[in-house]
Formats: structure tokens, sequence, C-alpha cells
């Protein structure tokens, strides 16, 4: 029983020391891969960066694991698109994961939306609108110049809570924001055939995207934000498209392929597949990459390639 | 300019003053009209607003006057030199401050306080059934509404209660305080809450994956796991996810009928638990929530001051499809609960009338369930649930039941649930349909243990 007894006591002693010895670097958490590469861009090695989704989920259901509330409770920050777009998962892991430092009210709570003027703000906040976003519309992500924002908030909160680490925050910001510039100003060249058109997509997670390179949403697959349609609705889009020559329909990839691809299909639609966050597909690394990524699908796809 | 102005001013004075005059001396009385006096006075307000704009005019001519004075030729004034980035800082401070300036009194107006602002989140459940049962007939169920509140309390605590209403009355079903910021992982609740004993014996009704709540729970733990108590839950701080909970409570279980909630006790007629819980990821998609509970009771007064003891395995086999959790997946849930408790031979008599017993002996009982349910779209979710428990009362037979269901969501906030049950009970071999139809009003939180 004694010798049961010290065995026990030193596994425990040994997780807890290898709990301690990875104190070093400042553990992030962020909610998708593209904060995390944000974070990465401008932390650099003082930043040990960890994201919960992989980038192929919906922001709206990523799973609640519990191996993401072992995550958080060893969080110092925790990185969050915002506008409610982890409605879903986050507060709930946050409560389970009992670490007050990263809790909304405290200050490693880092929500990357502050700088972001959002679309899409309801008017008015009921449940037959669906599930209504009360603050915008939170696909801020797909964005570059959101995400210029979003790196912005990003490096603020760091230098909020490691005041000694700002100049090399603010560098690196810099640095990362001038290349995002670089990117912005060409994908703003190269989007000039998709300047105009109008397009259907499942869910309004284009809506940013769309704005800042001059397409035109012009309907959802949804019913209303996180309703799934009904045979009514879809009859309706579908004369819509046709009358107002819509010829585009838009699948986010954790969306069902079939329905999208049969309005493509009746209505001589073209169908693009797009990834919403980094990783959402393998060429889509790091978060210029998915930017990249997205621009090539679509001009690919509206150009007839 | 400033003699048109003075001709405008001195008109719109006159305009205004001949009615005032001419009503003021037309009412001219031994006791002063209160209208009248009114308009002398509008008429010295306007005299002096009057005497304000003459002044103002003056100052504004004045400046007119000092900027069209002939200036010295300029002298070839330099390029001015780009500023510097410091003073590019600085303007660009004072382009935000301005900014701020004039749209603080709208974000103000929007932020503007209200007396209701700090009420708690408020959510109501209803959940309604049509019922036909081979013996009982059909009958519409009004199973319950049930009102959520939620808040933080302080930096230390939140709390929340549960207050429903059912054909039985209105009952709260839970209203407890949770701390948010004890050292050590540590997290105390207390008040009245479900304990942590098993997974589904912590759902609320409505929330169960199927109409009704498997027979072994009803039967073994008493319905849902409220208790009145206190509850120190203790998360391991490694990686792996390892949970434990200790509680002590006057008892568990709803309609646990062995123990009075309102009749003080020694300590030995407390019911103490103990539990722990954790999580396999065996891949992106493939996960197992595994958990142990022991609920100990070291006297239960009805029972001859026996000891009851109950434990419990719980196993949760979730596949998730990560590109797809919408709309695909597969939940295999199963309990399985052993009791053990002194009971009187032939059971408790149903009637008061009827002297308690004396023959007991002491019982060892286990039942499970097992239930599988798919995610085919977003909108359905067929399963299938197996029930079995055997009697807690010696020379009693088990109990059986089978039951498909179909879950229909036409949105997240409303579902629609048929259900089949073949009931093989002692006493009751019959078929069961249900039709349930629950809604969420409000505000509905993804809490963590309700996965």
């Amino acid at each position: 029983m004694k010798h049961f007894a010290l065995v026990l006591l030193s596994v425990v002693l040994m997780l807890l020391e290898s709990h301690a010895g990875a104190d070093a670097k400042t553990r992030v958490v962020a909610t998708i891969p593209d904060l995390a590469d944000m974070a990465r861009n401008i932390g650099g090695d003082l930043l040990e960066i960890k994201s919960l989704a992989t980038g192929v989920e919906d922001i709206h259901a990523v799973p609640m694991k519990p191996s993401f509330v072992t995550l958080l409770n060893r969080a110092d920050i925790v990185l969050l698109v915002g506008l409610e777009a982890e409605h879903a998962f986050l507060p709930g892991l946050l409560e389970a994961a009992r670490n007050p430092k990263i809790l909304p009210s405290a200050p490693a709570y880092i929500d990357c939306s502050v700088y972001v003027v959002p679309l899409e703000v309801p008017t008015r906040i009921d449940r037959a609108l669906g599930d209504v976003h009360p603050m915008g519309n939170p696909h801020i992500n797909l964005d570059p110049v959101a995400g210029k924002d979003m790196a912005r908030a990003i490096a603020d909160g760091l230098i909020r809570n490691y005041p000694e680490h700002e100049a090399t925050f603010k560098k690196n910001l810099a640095a990362y924001l001038a290349t995002l510039d670089v990117a912005i100003a060409r994908w703003q060249r190269e989007a000039t055939p998709l300047r105009g058109v109008k397009f259907v997509s499942y869910h309004p997670d284009m809506l940013y995207f769309a704005q800042r390179f001059g397409m035109e949403p012009a309907g959802t697959i949804e019913i209303r934000p996180g309703v799934d349609p009904t045979p009514g609705h879809i009859v309706a889009l579908e004369e819509r498209m046709r009358r107002e020559g819509i010829k585009l329909v838009v699948r986010e990839r954790h969306y069902p392929a079939g329905l999208a691809e049969t309005i493509a299909q009746r209505t001589g639609a073209k169908l693009v597949e797009l990834p919403v966050m980094v990783g959402g597909v393998p060429e889509a690394r790091d978060y210029m990459s998915f930017i990249d990524y997205n621009m090539r699908t679509m001009l690919k796809v509206v150009q007839g390639g | 300019m400033r003699s048109i102005a003075q001709v405008l001013i001195v008109g719109a004075v006159c305009l205004f003053s001949t009615p005032a005059f001419a009503q003021g001396t037309s009412g001219q009385t031994d006791t002063p009209d209160p209208s009248a006096q009114q308009l002398r006075r509008d008429l010295e307000i306007l005299k002096e607003q009057l005497r304000q704009m003459q002044e103002k005019i003056r100052q504004q001519e004045e400046a007119i006057e000092k900027l069209s004075a002939p200036v010295a030729p300029p002298v070839a004034a330099p390029v001015p030199a780009p500023p510097a980035a410091g003073d590019r800082e600085q303007l660009k401070q004072e382009v935000r401050e301005e900014v701020m300036r004039d749209l603080q009194p709208k974000l103000a107006a929007a932020t503007k306080p209200f007396p209701s602002q700090f009420n708690p989140a408020i959510g109501l459940i209803l959940d309604t059934a049509f019922s036909y049962r081979d013996h009982d007939q059909a009958n519409f169920d009004f199973r319950a509404a049930e009102l959520g509140l939620s808040a933080s309390i302080d930096p230390f605590a939140r709390g929340y209660a549960i207050i429903s209403g059912s054909p039985d009355g209105l009952e709260v079903e839970e209203a407890a305080i949770v701390t948010t910021s004890l050292p050590y992982n540590l997290t105390v609740k207390g008040g009245r809450f479900f304990a942590d004993f098993g997974r589904l014996s912590k759902f609320h009704d409505h929330d169960l994956p199927f109409v009704n709540r498997p027979v072994v729970l009803d039967r073994f733990v008493g319905g849902e796991s409220r208790a009145d108590g206190a509850e120190v839950s203790y998360l391991l701080p490694i990686e792996q996810y390892v949970t434990l909970t200790a509680g002590m409570y006057n008892k568990i279980g709803a309609e646990n009928d062995r123990i009075d909630d309102t009749v003080p006790r020694g300590l030995g007629q407390f019911t103490y638990l103990g539990r722990a819980a954790t999580f396999i990821n065996v891949s992106d998609e493939h996960s197992i929530d595994v958990g142990v509970s022991y609920a100990y009771t070291p006297q239960v007064v009805i029972e001859q001051k026996a000891e009851r003891h109950l434990a419990g395995i719980d196993i949760t086999y979730r596949y998730v499809p990560l590109s797809e959790a919408g709309y695909r997946g597969l939940v295999w849930g199963t309990e399985v609960l052993w009791n053990s408790e002194k009971r009187p031979v032939g059971g408790f008599p149903t009637e008061p009338t009827v002297p308690p017993p004396t023959d007991f002996e002491r019982r060892n009982a286990w039942g499970l369930y097992s239930y599988l349910e798919a995610r085919l779209t977003r909108r359905f979710y067929p399963g299938f649930l197996f029930d079995y428990a055997q009697a807690l009362d010696p020379g009693v037979s088990d109990t059986k039941a089978y039951s498909p269901y179909l879950t229909f969501w036409p949105s997240e906030f409303q579902r629609l649930r048929l259900q089949y049950t073949y009931l093989d009970s002692p006493g009751a071999h019959e078929n069961q349909f249900f039709l349930q139809w629950t809604a969420i009003l409000g505000s509905h939180a993804h809490g963590f243990h309700d996965r």
C-alpha cells in the first residue's frame, strides 16, 4: 500500500512538473487558425500558439471537446474572432476551463473584432430572423482589410498583457501589415473580373469578402442564418437566380455538397467551393495563402477556368 | 451687411412686439392679466436675445474687417516639409480625438444605462407531448415550461436558476451559486442543482435525446439527479482531461422519496458523492467520454437506518466529422448502474393507512440503458434506446423497453420527436407512442456539460 502511494505521488509530481516545465512561453489559444497565424506573425518566438478549430469546421459548430478545456485551462491568452462567432463553443468551454485569467472580463480575453466595422447589424433582434448575430455578421476573417484590423487587435491585446514586449509586437505588426498591404493591393487588382458578380452562398460567410472585392451577395441557400432551407425557399431562390441572371453558387466547404450542386445545375450556375478559415484546404496554410486561395479559386470559376 | 441685419432684427421685434403691445393695452385692468405678463416677459427675453445677436454681429464684422485688410505681400513661403513621424502621430491623435468628440454624444446615447441592464439572461423552454399507451389511452401531456435565469454574481461567482411549471405545480428545479475564480482549478457549487452523478441524470427532461428518462435512471437515481447540497470539483492540471468531484447532499434524485429534503438530519443521513471523469481523444473525429460515479448514504432512516450504495459507469462514444459537424455524426451512450440497499419484502406500501413494513432484506440490483443516435442531416436524428432495469424490491421481475425514435429539428430552437416504445415491465406489456414538441425562447447557452 505504502509503495503504491509513493508511486502514485511520483506520477502526480511528474505530471505537475511537466505542466510547470512548459511555462517558458506565453501560451496562446486561438479559436481559429487565422488568429493563430496572425499571432505567430506578431508574437514570434515569444508565444506558444494553439488553435481549437483546425480550419475545416463551421465556426458556428466547432465540437466542444474536453481536450479544449485543458488547453484553455493552461492558456495565458485567448484569441477569438468576436461578434459572437464562437457562441456555440467558446462560452461553454471557458466556463469549464476554470481559468479566470481568460474570462470575458479579463485583459487576456482578446476580441479580435474590436476595430472592425461590422456588416449586417440587425435592426431587429428576433429569432424569426434565424440565428441572427446581434452584433452583426461575424465572418470578418474573409476580408483581408478586416484581417489587418484583427492583427492590430491581437497586437494591442498582447501589448496590454505584456507591455515589456511592446516594441517587438509593434515591429512585427508593422512588418505583417506591410506584407498584407502589398497582397491586398494585388488582390484588389486581380479582383477586377469579380466586380458586380452576383452570387448565392449557403450561409452569409462571404459577405465581407464580397464587399471588399465588389461582388454582390444575392441570397443564401439557408432560409435564414443557421436554418436549413425549405423546398419552397429553394424554388423561390432558383426562380430569382434565373430572373436576375445569378450565375454563381458558393458552397462553403463545411456545408453539404448535394443541395448546392443541385441548385447550380438547375439554374445553369457555376459552383465554387471555398474554405472559410485557414486550414480549410491544404493550400490555405496561413492567412495570406487562405485569402489567396479564395481569390484564385473564385477568379478561376468566374472566368470560366 | 450690418445695417441689413439691424433692419431685419428691428422689423422682427416690431412684428412680435406689436400684437404683444396691443394685447397689453387692451387688457389693462386693475388686476394684471397673466397672459399679458407672460408676453411682457417674452418681450424682455426677445430684447435680450436681440442685444446678444447685435453684439455677435459686431464681433464677426470686426473679424471680417481684420481678415480683409491689405497685408504685406507674402514672402515666398517655403513648401511645407512633410510632417515628421512624431507630428504625424500627433495629428492622427488630434483627428482621432476630434472624431471621437463628434461621435461621443451618439455613443453615450447608444450605451445609455437603463435600470434592467444587470438583469439576468432569461430563457424559457416549452415541452409538450401527445402520448398514447395501450393501458392508459391517449393524452396531451403538458410536460413543463422551464424558466431559466443566469448571470454573473460578482467577479467570483455566477448564479443560475431553473424554475419549472408543470402539472405538478411550480418548482425550483435548480438554483445554484457556482464559483468562477477559485485557485487550483477548483469549482464549488452550492444550493439546489443536479448532482454530478453519471451523464443523463444531469440533463433536464427536455434536454434528453429521447422522450422519456431511461427506466434505470428513474428507478435508481429518482429521475433528475436534483440535490440540495454542495459540490467541489477539481480539474487536474495536466494535459489529459480528468475531473474529480466530491459532493454532500440531503439526497440525490428529484423523485427519491426515501429521504425528506426539509427534515434536518445527522451527518450519517446525508448522501456523499464521488465522481471521476475523463476523455479519450481517439482522433480528431472519434472520442470517448468515460465517467465513474459513486453515491453513498450511511443511513437511510426508513430502511432501518441501513446504508445505501449507488454506483454507475457512463461511456459516451462520439463520431463527429469536423467538416460536417453540423449535419453528420453518431453518438453511442451507455450507463450501467448498480444499487444496494435494504428494501421491504414486497416493497413499501402505497396506501398510507397500511402499517410500515418490518420485514427488510438487502437487495442488490442493476440496470442499464444504451442508445445509438445518428445525425443524418441538420434536421433529422434517428435513434434507438434500449432500457433494462432490475426492480429495487426483492421478488419483482425486471423491466425492459425498446424505443426507436426520430427527432426533427426545424431549427436550433425547435424540435419535434416521434417515439415508439415497447415496454415490458411487471404488470405492463404495452405499446407506447409519443409525439413531443419542444421549443426554446429567448436566451440560450451551449453548456459544456450538455454535450
